[in-house]
């Protein structure tokens, strides 16, 4: 009985193009199961997050440069707004933009492509971690609407001030704020699955381990550690959202509560976190790196392993966030040691970068300057960890704008750059049609050289003594004067110039999408499987009897005896 | 699907009937024990029974109903990986978390609440009020000191010499209270209770008397007593006219 | 509407049926968000000797009931994985059925006990014994919930002949939530 039923699945699962013609709009672009069609619902909204978040960002900072200044487009800048803003533009930054671009746009778009699978495993649950997903934006997108107003606790959320309405202000919004972050996290598990998954099980025939291209392991093991480390945080989050409405005393000395185990519970998580960030980044890189230097990536193993053994290092440095909150000090130097260590294997990965690109046969197009920069830029903010690892250092940097100014040298890399690699080297894929390279070019420089402007200052300030989550720094005597104002002014006027430069992004992207030059199935001579169909991917990615078979690995490129300098995957020889 | 090929109890008969009884003889002890380990006085009876056979029983249910003993290798590196990131979360914790004291820290508050705790039961139990155990249960701290937790907690704020001009508050809005303006005192709001009206505050925190809540409840840190001590204390930066 | 599987779902690189593979990652999930609330709650009993006073008050015989409750309905979860392997839609389903029941008994139980409680002032934020006490069995009780839907849809299902398959999988999801009762029950009752 069983059998029978067994092979009714296998002839129903032949192939879409048969069962699809009669969709509607609704069907095909807004409850569609297609995991590219999937993938963009994440990237659209990630974008448009990213802009929120980006004027949230020019509001703060014209406050911080000009305190008091009615700021064009916002108004005058309460304290509380002040605060709301900074929160949520580092949640939305890291929630709502980096993850939903790098991890389930791209993961999303390429992994049943890049394994020569038609679809993703669980094409339904797929549809619904969208929808959860969408639905925690629009909760974190009303809670910057409701009385009191979004909320002002630090996207780190530490009680008492985020579990008490009166240390906060704003109760509502903390509550909807909490309630959205955990949605997203139920988001990401549901998709994690189904990356897992369909990774493990679903390869194209002769596909092997080590022939799977390198993003998408970057993208399942960044899946697993997020997995992995999200459950306490989830579990803390139900009992800060107690606290927050019910009155429970989770968090509340005074009723026997600790608010130092949520400081662990959310760094526990928070540290992996931006290695789950990070490895994806990675991978989108050296992914870009060997198309454009025509060259097999120097220790593709080497790579794998190494970002294997940083995600579990990951797991044993988060006390680092705390040195200074209490923590007992006999941790501290345990932390310290192992966070100095996590920058070894990092380290490694970029020098796996620059080996692969000596030698190589550089075409210096956008998406390799964009990976290019990730290199430079990454660089400067992993060594400035240095300075923050170890403990005794970490005692003046600590919530300075030195902190702050590390952590955007490898968020900016990671979410900013690494999304406009991906995004330029697979727009081709994506929509059939290739971006003006020039624009491409004016966009990268008019993005890149500002980034240095911003956030140089802010090393400067932060060794200064300059505090974060400070609303005006004219109440503080020691920096307020004319040198520390003027930088503030550089950081900020940078800023502008930046944002500016992302309009020529948006142009190219309508442009070339309407009248762009059209792109064929391999415009960058790659060898990946996604290179291999038509540009746009149609339904089902290939014919249901040309779904491609795998001799080789991904990067095999510039061999000697043969014609071409490229040898995709799916040719027999 | 896969389902003719599906191997993992191929020639493994499990007794799934044997494994439940097994399950409930356990379960039964895993109930009885504590109450033997109670009765003679032998928590550790309590721990081997209550605990410790939920770990056998646990390990019957996962290799035997989830046939995990019979699955690829990989999955049960996965679930083990979960499991021992458990363990290492608690091991990094709970010397912050379990621990009320360590290397040059303690803490008061959660101190406080155990021994508050303990006085409780032991106040029900004589079936008497709360108040005598509380008293003589406190926390001694190496001799309280009104002026050393005053410098210690409310002079960031309300400065050293109680003057509203400590460094954290200067940029607070309200300002905190100076005590050593007249106007303060003199303030009509405050002529009537006014020792109550500093105890609740400094116990309750700013809304519990109608002012600002970036004044703090600290009533956690101290016993009635201790309590008294610091609204003498605080009292005591009023000006003579 | 008739959903078209993809060819990626029938595959199996690893030789772990997918929907298998995929409840295992479920589960390695659930095991940290159950690990780290259990965690937190082991690391406050053992630093609050005090909880003890609180914890005397809840009704063991209530919880072990319930134990009993749920390993039985465990051993009709895996009954019917046995019936569906061998094709027997409608056994499955019964046995389903009757796990079913044994979840609406276990919450049915847990209703009573904590409205016993509740009423004699043992709320959510009596202190923090409580709290964890609900929040913990709270989140069970959910999946205990989700469990019983899912469950519902695969039964009716399997009565029609259709994914047997997925009789083995909501089994195993199914004795993931028992295994956390085994270990809820020790540390929220017996720990006294």
């Amino acid at each position: 009985m069983a059998d029978t039923v067994a092979d009714v699945h296998q002839h129903e699962a032949h192939g879409h193009d048969d069962h699809h013609h009669d969709q509607s709009w609704l069907e095909k672009y807004v409850f569609s199961t297609d995991h590219k069609i999937i993938g963009m619902q994440y990237m659209f909204t990630g974008i448009f997050m990213a802009v929120i978040g980006g004027y949230m960002a020019y509001v703060f900072r014209m406050q911080l440069a000009f305190p008091g200044i009615s700021v064009p487009g916002f108004g005058q800048v309460s304290p509380g707004e002040y605060n709301a803003l900074i929160t949520n533009h580092g949640t939305i930054m890291i929630f709502w933009v980096a993850m939903p671009v790098l991890i389930a746009a791209f993961g999303n778009f390429l992994i049943p492509l890049m394994i020569g699978a038609d679809d993703m495993v669980f094409p339904r649950i797929n549809r619904l971690s969208f929808q959860i997903f969408f639905l925690s934006s629009i909760v974190l997108l009303g809670s910057l609407f409701v009385e009191g107003g979004g909320f002002g606790g630090a996207w780190t959320s530490y009680p008492p001030l985020s579990a008490n309405g009166d240390y906060n202000q704003t109760q509502l919004g903390a509550s909807l704020w909490l309630i959205a972050v955990a949605l997203e996290f139920v988001a990401f598990l549901l998709g994690g699955i189904n990356f897992i998954t369909t990774l493990m099980n679903s390869r194209a025939p002769g596909m092997k381990a080590y022939d799977i291209p390198l993003v998408c392991w970057m993208i399942v093991i960044a899946s697993i550690l997020f997995m992995l480390s999200v459950g306490p945080l989830l579990a803390g989050a139900v009992m800060l959202l107690f606290d927050q409405t019910l009155g429970t005393g989770f968090y509340d000395p005074a009723r026997g509560g600790d608010p130092i185990l949520w400081q662990h519970l959310f760094w526990f998580f928070g540290h992996p976190e931006v290695y789950v960030v990070l490895l994806p980044a990675i991978g989108i890189t050296v992914e870009v790196m060997a198309t454009f230097a025509r060259k097999k990536i120097f220790g593709y193993k080497l790579v794998l392993y190494t970002a294997v053994a940083t995600g579990v290092l990951s797991f044993f440095v988060w006390a680092h966030h705390q040195f200074i909150a209490g923590i007992d000090p006999r941790m501290a130097n345990v932390f310290t040691i192992t966070t100095l260590l996590i920058s070894v294997p990092i380290a490694e990965m970029l020098f796996v970068m620059i080996a692969t690109l000596y030698g190589g046969s550089i075409r210096l197009t956008t998406p390799m300057l964009w990976a290019l920069a990730f290199m430079a830029e990454f660089l400067i903010g992993g060594v400035t960890g240095i300075f923050l690892g170890a403990s005794g250092a970490d005692i003046y940097f600590h919530d300075t704008y030195f902190v702050l100014a590390h952590f955007h040298y490898t968020f900016f890399p990671i979410a900013i750059i690494g999304s406009f690699c991906a995004f330029t080297y697979w727009f081709p894929k994506m929509f059939g049609k290739m971006m003006n390279d020039t624009l491409g070019k004016i966009h990268f420089w008019g993005t890149v050289i500002p980034f240095n402007f911003i956030f140089i200052p802010l090393f400067v300030l932060g060794m200064g003594g300059q505090h974060r989550r400070i609303y005006n720094f004219q109440h503080f005597p020691q920096i307020a004067g004319p040198e520390y104002f003027q930088l503030r002014e550089l950081a900020t006027i940078a800023l502008l110039v930046m944002l500016a430069f992302q309009l020529v992004f948006f142009y190219n992207v309508i442009s070339s999408w309407m009248r762009g030059e059209k792109a064929g199935k391999n415009p960058w001579k790659a060898n990946t499987l996604e290179w291999t169909t038509e540009s746009p991917a149609p339904h089902g990615n290939w014919p249901v009897d040309e779904l491609p078979t795998v001799y080789r690995g991904p990067y095999e490129y510039g061999h000697p005896d043969r014609e071409e300098d490229y040898w995709p995957q799916n040719l027999p020889n | 699907m896969s389902e003719n090929n599906d191997s993992h109890d191929d020639g493994h008969h499990i007794n799934y009937r044997g494994i439940y009884f097994a399950l409930l003889i356990l379960f039964l002890i895993s109930v009885a024990g504590p109450e033997v380990g109670e009765r003679l006085g032998l928590p550790w009876i309590t721990l081997v029974t209550a605990f410790g056979i939920a770990l056998v029983k646990a390990r019957l249910v996962i290799n035997n109903f989830m046939h995990l003993a019979w699955e690829k290798r990989i999955m049960k590196w996965v679930l083990a990986t979960s499991v021992i990131l458990m363990f290492l979360m608690v091991a990094g914790v709970a010397p912050d978390v379990m621990n009320h004291e360590g290397n040059n820290w303690e803490n008061l508050a959660a101190k406080e609440a155990v021994q508050r705790g303990l006085a409780e039961a032991a106040g029900y139990s004589d079936g008497e009020g709360e108040a005598e155990g509380e008293a003589e249960l406190v926390v001694a701290a190496a001799g309280f000191s009104a002026a050393t937790s005053y410098g210690q907690i409310c002079a960031t704020c309300h400065g050293a010499g109680g003057a509203g001009d400590g460094i954290a508050g200067a940029a607070l809005d309200p300002a905190p209270a100076n005590f050593t303006d007249p106007a303060f005192w003199n303030d009509p709001i405050r002529t009537d209770n006014l020792r109550e009206r500093v105890l609740t505050v400094i116990r309750d925190g700013g809304p519990a008397i109608g002012v600002s809540a970036l004044m703090a409840p600290w009533g956690a840190l101290y016993t009635d007593d201790q309590l008294e001590e610091m609204v003498d204390f605080v009292m005591s930066f009023r000006p003579d006219e | 509407m008739a959903h078209v599987r993809p060819i990626a779902t029938t595959r199996s690189a690893t030789g772990i049926p997918t929907a298998r593979l995929a409840v295992w990652w479920i589960l390695a999930s659930e095991v940290v968000i159950f690990g780290g609330l259990l965690g937190v709650y082991l690391m406050h009993r053992i630093g609050h000797p005090e909880w003890a006073e609180a914890a005397s008050h809840t009704q063991t015989w209530l919880g072990a009931i319930n134990t009993f409750v749920l390993l039985t309905s465990s051993f009709t979860a895996v009954l019917a994985h046995q019936a569906a392997e061998k094709g027997k839609g409608k056994e499955a389903a019964k046995l389903l059925g009757f796990t079913i029941l044994g979840a609406l008994m276990f919450l049915m139980i847990k209703s009573y006990e904590w409205y016993g409680e509740i009423v004699a002032g043992y709320t959510i934020t009596a202190n923090n014994f409580w709290s964890f006490y609900y929040t913990a069995a709270g989140l069970h009780a959910l999946h205990v919930i989700a469990g019983a839907i899912i469950m519902g849809f695969i039964a009716v299902d399997a009565y029609r002949g259709r994914e047997l398959h997925r009789v083995e999988i909501i089994g195993i999801y199914w004795h993931f939530v028992d295994v956390v009762w085994i270990f809820l029950f020790p540390l929220l009752y017996i720990a006294k």
